[in-house]
């Protein structure tokens, strides 16, 4: 971690744009059908709800890092020992490559059902990889500025959905807190891969030029994304009826079909390409945290463990043939995803704190 | 190892096998003494040599080599023993006299024979107002012009010779104490670290010494413009510029710096804002259009409406060729224009324009090779692309239209993302000269967006650029500046 020269950290308010872009990513373009099926025209709770927990999380994690001195890897080191610490390393690795994998697969999936049907998958993944490749091996701060022209780009996107507005009718949200309050917590569990993202400040905190002073850039974020995704889903659930809703695996795109200027028709097909820079700084940086536990795990240069793991990325979403196949991913890494950020790292915390109370009785 | 006094002979000797190099021996008419003058008759200036030299060598007493120097009425004239001086200095057009055959000891006059051309108003980068003085061949003048705009003892002039066989001067010039020293350490340092024989001009320079040499884009800003370099020294840059270029160069530069031209500061700051928008907008519809246009046509007529669907429909009922094979064959036919315009004298170089650009447009139309559409399209996106300020910055953008091209065939519009993603991941890598090219967009430095995008007025542009790291970060007093100049306030 000493590697870390001064000239290649990233100003702390640069968390801003690093988690919100990685939070918004291919789960924006469909979530309101999953959310809603459990609690149906109260979801936009749901959400609020999701996003509270994450600033929990998140605080726990500034917590655990400030303890830790920042270094995540090394605090897993010194709770389970080399031998146990390095096969939970190995197993975030494969969580954060796999997160990389679900979003261009599942992005893939996109494409081939609104745009083009005849895309190869391998053709598009190898392509899409290896601009990840060329990014990821320019080092972290490329990383943090795709993500940042990512997050600053798409965002007049946000303005198209305006046109849905005389088309809704708002009092379909009405009564508020109809649903059963377990309900409204299911669905904002099954908000979890949509709002996943932020635990990457576990892994890039090294890199920042004051990591403590930027958890409230951090927490600005995620209360933006939380933001954003409640007024979406108010939207949504303000257009569709909830059983037109059922029906739409990406709501988000129907909407885009609502968009009319004098000279573009069919917007989603503009959205769609846009929605390519949304999810690159997904894929990117998963692709970096892993690689990233990868070199503290073996003795593996970076690049070298890059070149690794695209390529099992690269095979495993060859190996996803179908819709079915997509959704249990998505499925998969979004319970992983949650036991993840709700049972991993308040145990981390546990732990983190007996260990100083125990340091500081000695 | 052979003694001083055979190699100058022996350079001598070398010298003597071109027939310029001229051996003339004087007699001394007080003295009697005999006095032999070296020099490269197409190096010197033999009239300097008739009118002040002669009537001393031939007339006045002189004693020793050092009477002579102390006398004679010429700019320099030096005593040296060291044949790698003597070498060089008969090179450069001085004279050597040695008092005694074989001595060890010459002197070495300055009589350069100078041949410049005189200074001429800027044409690659003219503007309507403003100084017209630009940038010549010679690099004593060129640095005069900059330091007549920056009479301060704090512009450093650092000189070097670059180039094996040139020799060629270059001068490294700052502004100490406002100029951050590790930008004018990066530029020394890559300087002195150069490895090349010949030496022409400035753009060699930034060939060899840019941070990324396989990128499209140009990492240092050239300028014909002495006044843009007292500029932007003054902002804490850092120029180079050398002998025999009329082209200075200036870094740490960022991308949209190629964007801004020199006049936007020479108008008020609504008008030069608007004009900067309308280049950046030129450029981005340079890239763009055609490719949008192949994307499309190939795979997304969906997103045109009906009644522009009919247009583009009917002006491409007769094209045999596919979206892709239309553009290229348009886009290739501009370039061949441009380049045989460019190759050619003006006046030529003007009819081959319009023969070009009018027959081979109206009649490709008429055979049905094109659509007009297209033709419409490819000659705006041309005509945007020459909005660019910089011309270097201009080649780079009409390059850069093919790969999306390729892409948008490929791909149509996702193709067309994908290549940008490609772009923009290439300048966020580029550096000039360490700091990074995207500034102030990234690393976001809002402070520097005043003159960026748009340019706010000279009242608002009290802080230096924060991503050259100057040293001294303001450059007027912002408060005073702001205040009213009424009639009231004058007397305090």
């Amino acid at each position: 971690m000493s590697l870390i020269t001064e000239r290649s950290k990233i100003s702390p308010f640069m968390v801003f744009y690093i988690i919100m872009s990685m939070q918004i990513g291919v789960g924006v373009l469909g979530f309101q059908r999953i959310i809603a099926q459990t609690a149906g025209h109260d979801a936009w709770i749901s959400v609020l709800v999701a996003g509270a927990g994450g600033h929990l999380i998140l605080a726990l994690m500034y917590w655990i890092l400030q303890k830790a001195n920042g270094d995540f890897i090394h605090l897993h080191h010194q709770l389970f020992g080399r031998w146990l610490g390095n096969v939970l390393l190995l197993a975030l690795t494969i969580y954060f490559a796999s997160m990389s994998f679900v979003v261009l697969r599942t992005y893939i999936e996109v494409i081939q059902v609104w745009m083009f049907p005849d895309l190869r998958t391998w053709e598009f993944a190898l392509a899409f990889l290896l601009l990840c490749l060329y990014i990821t091996r320019n080092g972290f701060r490329v990383v943090v500025g795709v993500c940042f022209f990512c997050l600053i780009i798409p965002f007049y996107l946000l303005f198209t959905f305006g046109s849905v507005l005389e088309y809704t009718n708002f009092r379909q949200l009405l009564p508020v807190l109809d649903h059963p309050l377990p309900s409204i917590l299911k669905a904002a569990k099954e908000m979890t891969l949509t709002m996943l993202g932020y635990e990457t400040i576990l892994l890039f905190y090294p890199f920042l030029k004051n990591g403590q002073q930027s958890s409230k850039w951090g927490h600005a974020a995620l209360l933006s994304t939380t933001l954003f995704y409640t007024l979406l889903t108010v939207l949504t659930l303000a257009y569709f009826s909830e059983k037109q809703l059922q029906r739409q695996v990406w709501a988000t795109l129907t909407m885009w079909k609502m968009v009319e200027m004098p000279f573009i028709e069919r917007f989603e097909y503009i959205g769609i390409a846009n929605w390519l820079l949304v999810i690159l700084p997904n894929v990117c940086l998963g692709l970096w945290c892993s690689s990233r536990l990868c070199t503290h795990i073996f003795p593996i240069q970076q690049k070298y463990a890059l070149l690794v793991i695209t390529c099992i990325c690269f095979a495993a979403i060859i190996a996803v043939q179908d819709r079915t196949g997509v959704n249990t991913i998505n499925e998969v890494i979004s319970k992983v995803g949650f036991y993840f950020l709700y049972a991993w790292i308040p145990f981390l915390a546990i732990l983190t704190y007996v260990r100083t109370k125990r340091r500081d009785a000695q | 190892m052979a003694s001083p006094t055979e190699s100058i002979c022996k350079i001598l000797t070398l010298l003597k096998r071109s027939r310029d190099f001229q051996t003339k021996v004087y007699q001394n008419q007080s003295s009697g003494q005999s006095v032999s003058v070296f020099y490269i008759e197409s190096l010197v200036d033999i009239d300097m040599m008739v009118k002040y030299l002669y009537p001393y060598l031939i007339h006045y007493p002189f004693t020793s080599l050092q009477h002579l120097a102390d006398v004679l009425p010429l700019e320099d004239a030096h005593l040296s023993s060291a044949p790698r001086d003597v070498q060089q200095k008969l090179l450069e057009g001085y004279l050597a006299i040695q008092l005694i055959e074989q001595d060890d000891l010459v002197l070495l006059v300055k009589a350069q024979k100078k041949i410049e051309r005189t200074l001429t108003i800027p044409e690659v980068e003219f503007s309507v107002v403003g100084p017209k003085e630009s940038f010549i061949e010679s690099l004593e003048t060129n640095l005069h012009l900059v330091r007549k705009r920056i009479p301060s003892e704090r512009l450093t002039v650092n000189l070097f010779r670059v180039g094996s066989l040139s020799q060629t001067k270059l001068a490294v010039v700052y502004v100490d104490g406002i100029a951050d020293p590790e930008n004018v350490q990066t530029v020394i340092q890559r300087i002195q670290t150069i490895e090349f024989d010949e030496v022409i001009d400035s753009s060699y320079i930034v060939q060899i010494i840019c941070d990324n040499r396989h990128s499209l884009f140009p990492q240092l800003l050239d300028t014909e413009r002495p006044d843009r370099v007292a500029a932007v020294l003054a902002e804490g840059k850092v120029a180079v510029m050398v002998d025999g270029s009329p082209h200075a160069l200036i870094g740490p530069t960022t991308l949209v710096e190629f964007f801004s031209s020199f006049e936007d500061y020479f108008s008020n700051w609504i008008i030069a804002s608007f004009f900067r928008l309308i280049r950046l907008f030129s450029v981005a519809f340079s890239i763009l259009i055609t490719p949008i246009y192949v994307a499309t046509l190939n795979y997304h007529y969906e997103l045109i409406p009906k009644d522009l669907l009919g247009t583009l429909i009917t002006s491409r009922k007769e094209i045999p060729f596919p979206p892709i094979i239309e553009v290229l064959f348009l886009e290739l036919t501009i370039e061949l224009l441009r380049e045989a315009g460019a190759r050619l004298p003006t006046k030529v170089g003007q009819t081959i324009g319009i023969v070009g650009g009018i027959v081979i447009g109206t009649a490709s139309v008429e055979a049905g090779l094109t659509s007009n559409v297209l033709l419409i399209l490819v000659a705006l996106a041309a005509l945007a692309s020459f909005t660019t300020p910089v011309y270097k910055m201009g080649n780079t953008i009409r390059l850069l239209r093919f790969p999306f091209l390729l892409f948008a065939e490929m791909w149509g519009l996702l193709g067309v993302a994908f290549c940008f993603c490609i772009l923009m991941t290439h300048l966020l890598s580029l550096t000039s000269l360490g700091r990074p090219f995207l500034s102030p967009l990234f690393p976001p430095r809002w402070g520097d967006w005043k003159d960026a995008f748009i340019r706010l007025p000279f009242s608002e542009q009290a802080k230096r650029p924060l991503s050259l790291r100057p040293k001294q970060p303001l450059r007027f007093n912002s408060d005073k500046a702001k205040a009213k100049r009424d009639i009231e306030n004058i007397d305090e």
